[in-house]
């Protein structure tokens, strides 16, 4: 297929994919069920040892494209109902496929409310994608969906490695919008080098380089802690729902894999309720 | 390709597209002399002299009779910074039955390693310059041409070359995680 013909498709994505999402061919996880649901277990030993997880109907939701328009930068949203957010201390994603699967672990604090996470990731083939809710009494429920995407962890990220990197470390917050009263997203600059990608010329790797730990507190109480992986997305934007506190302004701490620290305070949104 | 580039090039097709526009349609790559030693990702050419380019729905039919798939996509590359406590689980998709040679598509393989594809090629083909061979990798990835074009100048004459490589297989079917060859890349690399 010319890259031409891929562009044409691509483009027709844009237009179609809410279509497509609902009459593409569905092939149950992706087809080889059973192999991928052994990779699952063994992914999931690694990760959470012999503790089971169950199913997490009622629970917990994630949502994704079936299609990634960009496998580079594909929006997951992740939720938890209403009536068990109390229960849920941890949410964990999992990309099956990737390299490096284990992509984040997003811990709430007593100033977090486990409502909804959005992340972009990087997605490297066709697999399903697990989302992981943790109780405070410790036990797993997950959920998953099918993903086709292709190539993102090694997908070069477009400038120079210089151009990628200027102002690291720089951060925004966008308070939701009324239909997302209670959440805000917190937009931070860094290139999150998987290091898996190669500049084409140089056939060199651009080494990793991560968000390790993201911290979102409201005075002395986290929201969120959230530990990344070379499988977020570039200039990775975080969205999460907040309970309203005492203190006024949320105190972001990052840090990166390369000891880099960043920290910044913004004003809580204009509350509402 | 990052959303407002695929924007920009959307907008520069669909005007493209238009009957009366002007603007001229994207130029074909030619296919090179020999192998291709330039960036391995890429758009590549709609043709591959001696062999046969083919889509899925021909592998498909083809796949009732032998048929030898030889898979050169890239292995998943460690990152040499990455903290060991990382989890690190490589997984290779492939078309059942598919003869992986990570990278072996390069235009520039060192000629022992050459030598080692093509040996390797040759005792899967069991020596038979007529068997139906088929290469692939991903969709604008020059490995395979590459390799076709390899497999054509060593004298084989039934090479088919499936540019739209394991996604466009994927489409439509399983894929299932394979290992490299056996002995492939061959030591001292």
């Amino acid at each position: 297929m010319g890259m031409n013909q891929n562009r044409r498709m691509a483009c027709a994505g844009l237009v179609l994919a809410p279509l497509l999402a609902i009459a593409g061919p569905v092939l149950a996880a992706g087809g080889t069920d059973q192999e991928r649901e052994e990779r699952w277990q063994d992914l999931r030993q690694s990760i959470f040892g012999e503790r089971p997880v169950e199913d997490g109907v009622g629970l917990i939701t994630l949502e994704a494209p079936a299609r990634a328009l960009d496998a580079a930068l594909v929006p997951l949203t992740i939720r938890i109902a209403p009536e068990q957010r109390d229960r849920v201390a941890a949410v964990h994603l999992v990309i099956d496929d990737n390299p490096s699967p284990y992509a984040a672990r997003a811990s709430f604090g007593p100033a977090g409310d486990p409502a909804v996470l959005r992340l972009r990731v990087r997605i490297d083939g066709y697999t399903n994608v697990h989302a992981v809710a943790e109780t405070k009494d410790g036990r797993l429920f997950g959920t998953a969906a099918f993903v086709k995407a292709s190539g993102g962890c090694s997908a070069p990220i477009g400038v120079s490695d210089e151009v990628a990197m200027q102002g690291m470390g720089e951060m925004k917050l966008r308070p939701g919008g009324p239909d997302t009263h209670g959440e805000a997203t917190l937009l931070i600059r860094h290139p999150n080098f998987s290091g898996m990608q190669m500049n084409q010329l140089t056939r060199t790797y651009t080494p990793a380089r991560y968000l390790d730990l993201v911290r979102i507190s409201q005075g002395d109480q986290t929201v969120l802690e959230l530990a990344g992986d070379i499988s977020l997305a570039s200039d990775p934007a975080i969205g999460f729902a907040y309970r309203p506190g005492e203190a006024d302004a949320f105190t972001v701490l990052a840090t990166d894999s390369d000891g880099g620290s960043w920290q910044e305070s913004f004003p809580i949104p204009a509350n509402t309720q | 390709m990052r959303p407002a580039t695929l924007l920009r090039r959307c907008a520069l097709i669909l005007l493209a597209s238009l009957p009366l526009a002007s603007l001229p349609a994207e130029a074909e790559v030619a296919e090179p002399p020999g192998l291709w030693t330039g960036p391995m990702v890429g758009e590549t050419p709609a043709t591959l002299n001696g062999a046969t380019v083919i889509d899925v729905p021909t592998l498909e039919g083809m796949l009732e009779g032998p048929v030898l798939l030889i898979d050169v996509g890239k292995a998943a590359r460690r990152p040499d910074n990455l903290p060991e406590d990382t989890l690190w689980k490589p997984v290779h998709r492939s078309i059942p039955g598919a003869a992986w040679f990570p990278g072996g598509g390069a235009g520039d393989l060192p000629p022992e390693q050459a030598r080692a594809l093509l040996g390797r090629i040759d005792e899967l083909a069991k020596g038979d310059k007529d068997a139906v061979l088929v290469t692939f990798c991903k969709p604008n990835c020059w490995g395979s041409w590459n390799l076709g074009k390899r497999l054509v100048e060593a004298g084989y004459r039934q090479v088919h070359w499936l540019p739209a490589g394991i996604d466009g297989w994927q489409e439509l079917h399983d894929a299932v995680p394979v290992q490299p060859q056996p002995g492939w890349p061959p030591e001292g690399e």
